[in-house]
């Protein structure tokens, strides 16, 4: 059942507006938006400019988390291929799947219920871009032909895990460090 | 002659050759309206419809039929609970309602999906009722009675639940759960709920999923009949609160042990990969099942398993909402699969509908799986604008499966793997209603699958198969005491150059549970070579040689 519904949040505003005393209104003063009200709103706007700042922050900071882990796993990967030890080579190379796969969706299962409440309340990151098509609705950072090739090495790379193979992990990988250089590292 | 060619209803005759379903349900005596909620269906929970089984619940040797039944609504008013109901099958292939006498009336809860296996070990199937409320338990008592013991076998577990499977997780000889919910909301919700959500800015509909919260699915390991929530321990928390509708185990890295896939509705779907201890890792996104080719995520209703191109790996398909593809996913090996809706022709087929419960099964016996989907829209306000989806109530859709036609012309052009045959499979497939479960069994023993149907506020349809159709065996896995094998047993059959696997499904479709029996059509092959049976504790039984036409009972080899 794949609907989409926008809804604002307007209790904030409404708590704001309700502390302002509303004695100018009586006084017969010229009319226009009282001034106390205007500086309240600013403050909003300012508090909504910074929340939207700092999620497009916490979420390069994901991002530079999973990479940083997939260059850790990466790193195994290739100790463990180098002596020969599939075992490990097998664990290395899922873990690195997982992470490649979490950059294309921007974090794991549990960011995903976050993403989705924040849609759930009617705020989406990229309005414009997902209307262009550009963005998946919530995503913040990775684009939707980003995401479809951080999947597609997360596959590849997890389908290594069962024949592995270092070069065809390198190859892959340095798919994974051009799309991570062209679609994420560009928005820090 | 079947069982049922005596009560059915006459409808055209069958072609010489194809496809041939009749609903047979009025004849039959299935006729239990299924409620839904309100007739505009003003949340959800109106839309989402009940599920169907096939169980043999009295081991009498047929097969019967449980329903499973909302409620009716009025506005905010509760103007019926629907009952759920009990067919058992007469040995002149008609039903009789037996619910009264065996208990099984659903407690007044709305019941979303059944599922049948026995939980305890006592060699009857039993019978669990996922609701919108607290589950049900039917423990099978023997004797046609039973008796729920949801309370003190730990399953109530209160919710919005959906689907659910019975599988051994952890090779204890015990089946574990899997339950499946959707959203989070309350009884006073639904009965306050207004249509808020505007459709194409041109109807208010029901509002959500987006916009409520997601219920967490649920895993119960059965500790001696007992059932413990080790959704945690397990590794199966549900941390992003996918919408749960569907729920399928099987063991799609063929490493010998379940593993999980769950259908989300708008949310990724979910792979938990078993390690053989019972512990899971979600790898839905490695394993490219999450999203769709395109890397999105889709608004996944139901699923069937099976190997629809005869490579012997397990494939998975995926119903969807309406202009959306449903999905196929092909089984790569090691538990990896790759979106081929497109080129198998089953995205283009399935584009329009909106659709819930599935199959994949073998409905003309030539060998290979054709595809049953249940479909019906959510939206009774879309009938005002046809143009778009066609309307609310929908026919089925049955996909035939061409891989092994015989009638292709040298040098033809490549044709995709599934060729939509809806308008030439009967009067059956043209019913127009708001499908929802669907089930597959053999009912009347004549070697060919039949389709049980639910829609909403109306009796089920009983698609009665009467195609022109080839040679057949129908292997049924016994335990040692001769119950039904438990989900997860797997038999090969060897055929006519061909390796066909079918599994006792555990979960699949939508909220609904297909007959235990293992069916395989065998074309023009009057012999399998071989029958191998790879039971869940890891034995193996084989037999060679096997003719056709038959029910072949296997049972365990002595430990």
């Amino acid at each position: 059942m794949k609907t989409r519904v926008l809804r604002r949040h307007s209790l904030p505003l409404a708590l704001s507006v309700a502390l302002i005393p509303a004695a100018a209104a009586a006084q017969g003063r010229p009319a226009g938006t009282p001034a106390e009200m205007v500086a309240a709103y600013d403050a909003v706007a300012d508090t909504i400019l910074a929340a939207n700042k700092a999620e497009k922050k916490v979420v390069l900071s994901i991002l530079a988390a999973s990479y940083a882990h997939a260059q850790g796993e990466l790193g195994r990967a290739r100790q463990a291929l180098k002596a020969n030890d599939s075992a490990a080579a097998k664990a290395a190379l899922e873990n690195l799947a997982a992470a490649v796969g979490q950059i294309g969706t921007e974090g794991d299962n549990a960011v995903a219920g976050i993403r989705k409440r924040l849609l759930e309340g009617g705020h989406h990151a990229n309005s414009e871009g997902e209307a262009q098509g550009v963005y998946e609705e919530g995503y913040v950072v990775v684009t939707r032909a980003a995401k479809q090739g951080f999947l597609a090495s997360s596959k590849a790379i997890a389908m290594l895990a069962a024949q592995p193979n270092a070069d065809a992990l390198e190859t892959e990988w340095k798919k994974v460090e051009a799309a991570w250089s062209q679609h994420v590292a560009s928005a820090r | 002659m079947g069982r049922a060619d005596r009560g059915s209803a006459p409808g055209p005759p069958p072609a010489a050759a194809g496809f041939h379903f009749v609903d047979v349900a009025p004849r039959l005596g299935v006729d239990r309206v299924l409620l839904a909620g309100r007739p505009e269906k003003d949340h959800l929970l109106d839309s989402a419809g009940s599920g169907a089984a096939f169980l043999d619940y009295d081991g009498d040797g047929r097969l019967d039929i449980y329903l499973v039944n909302g409620w009716r609504l009025d506005g905010s008013k509760v103007v019926e609970r629907g009952r759920n109901a009990l067919y058992r099958q007469r040995a002149d292939g008609s039903f009789v309602d037996v619910t009264e006498e065996a208990g099984v009336g659903g407690e007044g809860q709305w019941a979303a999906g059944v599922a049948v296996a026995d939980y305890d070990n006592d060699g009857r199937p039993d019978i669990l009722v996922t609701n919108f409320g607290r589950n049900v338990l039917y423990r099978n008592l023997g004797h046609g009675r039973f008796e729920n013991v949801a309370a003190r076998a730990g399953v109530e577990a209160p919710g919005w639940n959906t689907a659910a499977a019975f599988f051994d997780a952890d090779g204890d000889g015990w089946l574990d759960l899997y339950v499946a919910r959707y959203v989070d909301c309350s009884l006073d919700d639904v009965l306050a709920a207004r249509r808020t959500l505007t459709w194409r800015g041109l109807e208010q509909v029901a509002f959500g999923p987006f916009g409520l919260q997601g219920a967490p699915d649920v895993f119960f390991r059965n500790v001696h009949g007992r059932f413990v929530d080790a959704t945690r321990e397990a590794g199966m928390t549900d941390l992003a609160r996918g919408f749960g509708f569907a729920v399928r185990a099987a063991d799609v890295d063929d490493d010998g042990d379940a593993d999980v896939f769950v259908a989300n509705d708008s949310d990724p779907n979910y792979l938990y990969r078993n390690d053989g201890t019972g512990h899971f890792q979600e790898v839905g996104v490695p394993a490219s099942v999450a999203f769709d080719a395109n890397g999105a995520a889709q608004a996944s209703m139901g699923i069937a398993a099976g190997d629809v191109d005869g490579d012997g790996l397990l494939d998975l398909f995926v119903t969807n909402f309406s202009e959306d593809f449903s999905t196929l996913y092909k089984g790569l090996g090691s538990g990896f699969f790759a979106d081929v809706s497109r080129e198998t022709g089953v995205g283009p087929a399935t584009f329009r509908a909106l659709s819930w419960g599935t199959a994949l099964a073998d409905f003309d016996n030539d060998g290979d799986l054709d595809l049953a989907i249940a479909d019906g829209h959510i939206y009774p306000q879309v009938d005002r604008h046809p143009e778009f989806v066609g309307g609310y109530r929908q026919r089925n859709m049955l996909l035939e499966n061409r891989s092994l036609r015989a009638d292709a012309p040298a040098g033809a052009p490549p044709e995709t793997l599934f060729r939509d045959v809806t308008a030439r499979a009967g009067p059956g497939f043209q019913i127009a209603r708001a499908h929802r479960g669907l089930a597959v069994g053999d009912f009347d023993d004549d070697g060919r699958l039949d389709l049980l149907i639910t829609a909403l506020d109306e009796p089920p349809e009983l698609l009665h198969n009467e195609s022109a159709a080839g040679n057949w065996l129908t292997v049924v896995c016994q335990t040692a005491q001769g119950s039904a094998a438990p989900p997860g047993t797997k038999v090969t059959v060897k055929a006519a150059g061909r390796t066909m696997i079918r599994d006792v499904a555990a979960g699949d479709s939508y909220a609904s549970t297909h007959d235990p029996r293992l069916h395989f059509g065998l074309g023009t092959a009057t012999r399998a070579e071989e029958v191998a049976v790879r039971w869940p504790d890891g034995r193996r039984t084989v037999r060679v040689n096997v003719p056709a036409r038959q029910f072949l009972r296997v049972r365990p080899p002595e430990p």
